[in-house]
């Protein structure tokens, strides 16, 4: 079929689509597959969120698609969001989940990204990441008073440049002057905390959903101390850990944690349709992953498999997406100079 | 304690023997059996998908079904890499080297008994290990830092002297080679592009499985199409030697047991799987068996050292899993991911009984699932090893197309990346060249695999440590082992020498020489170029390039010069004229036809989707390419058509992309 016929249909099926809304997405899905492409690898904590929620989206849908997750793991999710962008059809079957992080990395500059974020359609996240630093007890830094005090750069852990254990530690060094040393190249979250525990590191920055679930012992113990917390408001289990913004004197100073981390925190965890997916289209998947999101069913087992839900609407990110693309050339350059 | 632990070792038993997990354990191991026997699928692709099936079972029945499934995939990989020569899993590549010599001999039963039996005593080796290790398990690991995962590569690599066969020096350029391989993709810490030529699918570097099926595979289809017989060259009458083989292990049973242990020791370290261990236990069969010029030409004990090391590895693998939830590899990183959905947080409370809140009794029934499945799996081979071993009888035409498609499936379905097809068909030559020309293939393997592992731990070890890192015990005693592990293999060889005087017969070997020259002048040439590159890398991403290519440079200008002076040395057992009895002209245009035959089903896939470019290459290779009947050829096409079809694009659902011509005529 030629492309001008395509897109002549195309446009018909959305302009039927704008009358007859509902019922036209009724018919459309009905029998239909729709595909969640995760762009992190089988297992991980990307890929189980999308499976889990895969498991109920698809009785949320009218007409009560198929729905099936796949992974297009590579240079840490850029390539299935490249994918996303450029191949895959924008005909409400396929959505995407990649790591928000080269969301920041569109705008820093990062090689290979050849993708616009804000071109994406935004159905939101399921959760946050609010970072929290979980430092041993071993490591002597027990609080931020001493970590100030620190004589020799404190350890922390790092996987790669970009991902948010790397930027949280290069940030708190950056915004607060932090003695730090990112010792990067660790292959996750989990060997991090291993080479915590063996003494290797003082500790690392990740989300405190995984951090708290992975690291339960070490913490009921008190041998790995949250110290201090990225995030807008306190985590309602560590009220008295302090926050890294009250700990700015400047406003570069804070709205380096602001950009660096804390903002990003919300569409650290995208889901998203290829940009010009039909508005009808959108919107239902958007109401369906909402619904999910809600649904007794999906919360019991999102809470079997402790996988904390906390919903951002596709427009919400969509503002904080559009947010981070209006920073000053300044700002930019600061920010680079911190995380690069 | 002890009591409590005993008691959950007996409760970890009757999870196992509940009506569900049991049937859930023998579907695990059904699915097992046939993926490690496919060639292509590798047990890693096949768990990932089938997470979505877990969601509604209970903890021990999805750990039994997908443990049951992950432990039998090394035994029954190990059959096809002995009958076809062509890897079932990339963990059993190790078992081609002189399990399909012997089947090639007519030796494929006793061959394939030795591989079981040593199979299963690995695997129970494993775990046992596993077992053992449980209550030690945390000291264990954590007493293990960055150095020390340093120094245990590089005593890894000192195992290359082993495999290098003929020729140590083309055995440390190939290993060079295979470490410099490794450095292609983004380097880990710095995040810098090396050597991928602005492809995004090369910034996670050169996945194994594409290499490994490329690497074994292809050569072994240019082989069998060109010599136009059945695998087994010599006829025989029956298959016999099972039970040979099985004595064969107990004969060497001291060996199984150390390469067992090898599997599951090294298994326990993240990022050493099944694909580094059975390399190094085959080395190590190599390094303590006597006449080592019996090895690659059909050595029990090859088969008998990796069989038990890529069954043993599971045990070992599961240990950081479970105590730290930590994955030591892919298989383990999907496995976690099963431990999450299952509501189960891996760590010290997988080592806690039950009865103060922990999931030690499931910890146990993993155990009991590896031991069960694998007893049942060897015992169901043995019943059908007389018909598994007449696939060798079969005659190749037909076995190649089918093979051809399921090694471009599971290259396809390991990432879902399609590029991973042209990496099976740039190693598959590569591959064959360096087979014909005496480069040994498991060399570059081993430094392909040890490479990233060594790099990023060296940089770890230097960032935590400074230089303070060589002098912490356990890195000392690591580093004797080191230079002790190379100086062995020339230590033993000078005493032989002693012992037999002048040493086997050995003559320059003529023939072939001017392409030998040519492949070491385009290694030169293509390592001069990289390290070339490589000054744009900057100091830090550049550190290790530099570090491995120039002595791989000038080991590789020292095998030219040696070459072009006519000096190089082939033991004359060696150079056994490739095709007896075929004329030269003929070898060349079977293995252009192959080639192209190679090329085309690649094409096809490209230009028209797996499912209708790979049934239809399927049939012209049947039919136009070595006129096979109409019926046995629509059967066969048929067969594969409805397997791509049914079982890939619809149960499981693989997202394959739509065939180019489609998308340009718009019709995908």
């Amino acid at each position: 079929m030629p492309r001008r016929l395509t897109a002549a249909l195309t446009t018909l099926i959305a302009l039927a689509a704008f009358t007859h809304g509902a019922a036209q997405s009724q018919s459309f899905y009905q029998g239909k597959t729709v595909r969640i492409v995760v762009g992190l690898g089988a297992g991980g904590g990307f890929d189980t969120y999308a499976r889990v929620i895969g498991r109920h989206l698809g009785k949320h849908i009218p007409g009560s698609p198929t729905i099936v997750v796949d992974n297009m793991p590579g240079a840490g999710s850029i390539l299935m969001t490249n994918h996303l962008y450029k191949v895959m059809k924008p005909d409400g079957l396929t959505i995407g989940h990649f790591n928000g992080a080269i969301i920041l990395g569109q705008i820093l500059g990062q090689k290979g990204i050849e993708f616009d974020a804000r071109r994406f359609e935004y159905l939101g996240a399921a959760v946050k990441e609010d970072v929290v630093c979980g430092l041993t007890k071993a490591s002597g830094i027990t609080s931020i008073e001493r970590w100030r005090a620190a004589k020799a750069p404190v350890k922390l852990g790092g996987v790669a440049p970009g991902a948010t254990p790397d930027n949280s530690g290069k940030i708190l060094n950056a915004a607060l002057g932090l003695p730090v040393q990112v010792v990067s190249g660790y292959k996750g979250t989990s060997a991090i905390r291993l080479a915590a525990e063996g003494g290797e590191l003082a500790g690392g920055c990740w989300s405190w959903e995984s951090m708290r679930a992975t690291w339960r012992k070490g913490l009921d113990s008190g041998e790995v101390i949250p110290v201090v917390q990225i995030v807008a408001k306190p985590m309602p289990d560590i009220p008295n850990v302090p926050l890294a913004i009250n700990l700015a004197k400047t406003d570069d100073a804070r709205n380096l944690i602001l950009v660096g981390v804390q903002n990003s925190s919300a569409f650290a965890r995208p889901f998203a349709l290829p940009p010009g997916t039909p508005a009808d289209r959108v919107r239902v998947l958007h109401d369906a992953f909402h619904a999910t999101l809600k649904d007794p069913a999906f919360l019991a087992e999102a809470k079997k498999a402790k996988l904390a839900v906390d919903p951002i609407t596709g427009s919400e990110m969509k503002q904080l997406v559009a947010d981070v693309f209006k920073l000053d050339a300044a700002m930019v350059a600061k920010l680079k100079a911190a995380l690069y | 304690m002890l009591a409590e632990m005993a008691g959950a070792f007996a409760s970890g038993l009757t999870l196992v023997f509940t009506p569900a997990a049991l049937g859930l354990m023998l579907a695990g191991i059904a699915l097992g059996f046939a993926v490690g026997i496919l060639p292509g699928l590798g047990g890693p692709t096949t768990l990932a998908l089938m997470l979505p099936f877990i969601f509604t079972m209970e903890p021990a029945e999805a750990f039994a079904f997908l443990l049951g499934m992950a432990a039998v995939t090394a035994t029954t990989g190990d059959i096809t890499s002995i009958l076809f020569g062509v890897p079932g899993e990339p963990t059993t590549a190790s078992t081609i080297v002189d399990g399909h010599p012997m089947a090639k001999r007519g030796e494929a039963g006793r061959a394939l008994g030795a591989a079981l039996m040593s199979s299963l005593v690995g695997a129970l080796f494993g775990a046992v290990a596993l077992a053992l290790a449980i209550p030690i398990v945390r000291p264990l690991v954590l007493a293990f830092g960055s150095p020390e995962y340093f120094m245990l590569a590089v005593l890894g690599l000192t195992f290359v002297a082993a495999l290098a066969g003929d020729s140590l020096l083309k055995g440390l350029t190939a290993a060079g080679l295979g470490l410099m391989f490794a450095t292609v993709g983004l380097d880990p810490i710095s995040g810098t592009q090396r050597y991928t030529f602005d492809q995004l699918f090369l910034w996670d570097g050169i996945g194994l499985v594409p290499i490994t099926i490329g690497f074994f595979a292809i050569p072994e289809i240019i082989d069998l199409a060109v010599r136009r017989t059945a695998i087994a060259r010599e006829h025989f009458t029956k298959l016999g030697g099972v039970m040979e083989g099985v004595k064969d292990a107990f004969r060497h049973g001291w060996l199984v047991i150390r390469c067992s242990a090898i599997g599951a020791y090294v298994g326990i370290i993240p990022g050493m799987g099944g694909s580094v261990t059975q390399w190094l236990a085959y080395a190590h069969a190599v390094q303590s068996s006597p006449g080592r010029e019996r090895f690659g030409k059909g050595a029990v004990e090859g088969v008998l050292g990796p069989g038990a090391a890529n069954n043993s590895t599971l045990g070992g693998h599961l240990i950081p899993t479970i105590a730290f939830g930590v994955p030591s590899g892919v298989t383990m990183a999907i496995l976690l991911g099963a431990f999450i959905i299952q509501g189960l947080v891996p760590g010290p409370s997988m080592l806690i009984p039950e009865s103060r809140g922990g999931h030690l009794a499931l910890t146990f029934s993993f155990v009991w699932t590896i031991v069960i499945a694998n007893i049942v799996t060897v015992a169901v081979c043995f019943i059908f090893l007389n018909q598994l071993a007449k696939v060798t009888r079969v005659r190749g035409s037909l076995l190649i197309p089918p093979v051809l498609l399921l090694i471009y499936l599971g290259a396809f379905a390991e990432k879902n990346a399609f590029q991973d097809l042209y990496l099976v068909l740039f190693f598959g030559v590569l591959g064959w060249v360096m087979e014909k020309l005496h480069w040994p293939r498991p060399a570059l393997i081993l430094g392909l695999v040890l490479g990233p592992l060594a790099e990023n731990r060296l940089f770890l070890s230097t960032d935590n440590y400074g230089a303070g890192w060589l002098l912490r015990p356990w890195v000392l005693v690591l580093i004797a082992l080191t230079i002790a592990g190379a100086l062995y293999p020339w230590w033993k060889a000078r005493s032989a020498r002693r012992r037999e005087g002048a040493g086997a017969a050995a003559e320059p070997a003529m023939a072939g020489s001017a392409g030998s020259i040519l492949f070491t002048l385009t290694i030169v040439v293509v390592l001069g170029a990289a390290l070339w590159q490589s000054l744009d890398f900057g100091s830090r991403a550049g550190l290790f390039p530099w570090a491995i290519g120039f002595p791989v440079l000038a080991l590789a200008l020292l095998l030219l010069v040696i070459q072009a002076l006519g000096k190089e040395k082939i033991p004359a057992s060696g150079v056994a004229a490739p095709e007896p009895g075929i004329p030269a002209g003929v070898v060349a245009r079977r293995t252009a036809a192959i080639l192209a035959w190679i090329a085309g089903f690649l094409a096809a896939i490209w230009l028209l989707g797996f499912t209708i470019g790979g049934t239809l290459l399927t049939f012209l290779s049947l039919k136009v390419g070595s006129r096979e009947r109409w019926p046995i050829t629509l059967a066969l096409t048929a067969g594969a058509a409805a397997f791509v079809y049914f079982v890939f694009e619809r149960a499981l659902n693989v997202p394959f992309p739509p065939g180019e011509l489609f998308v340009w005529l718009g019709l995908a």
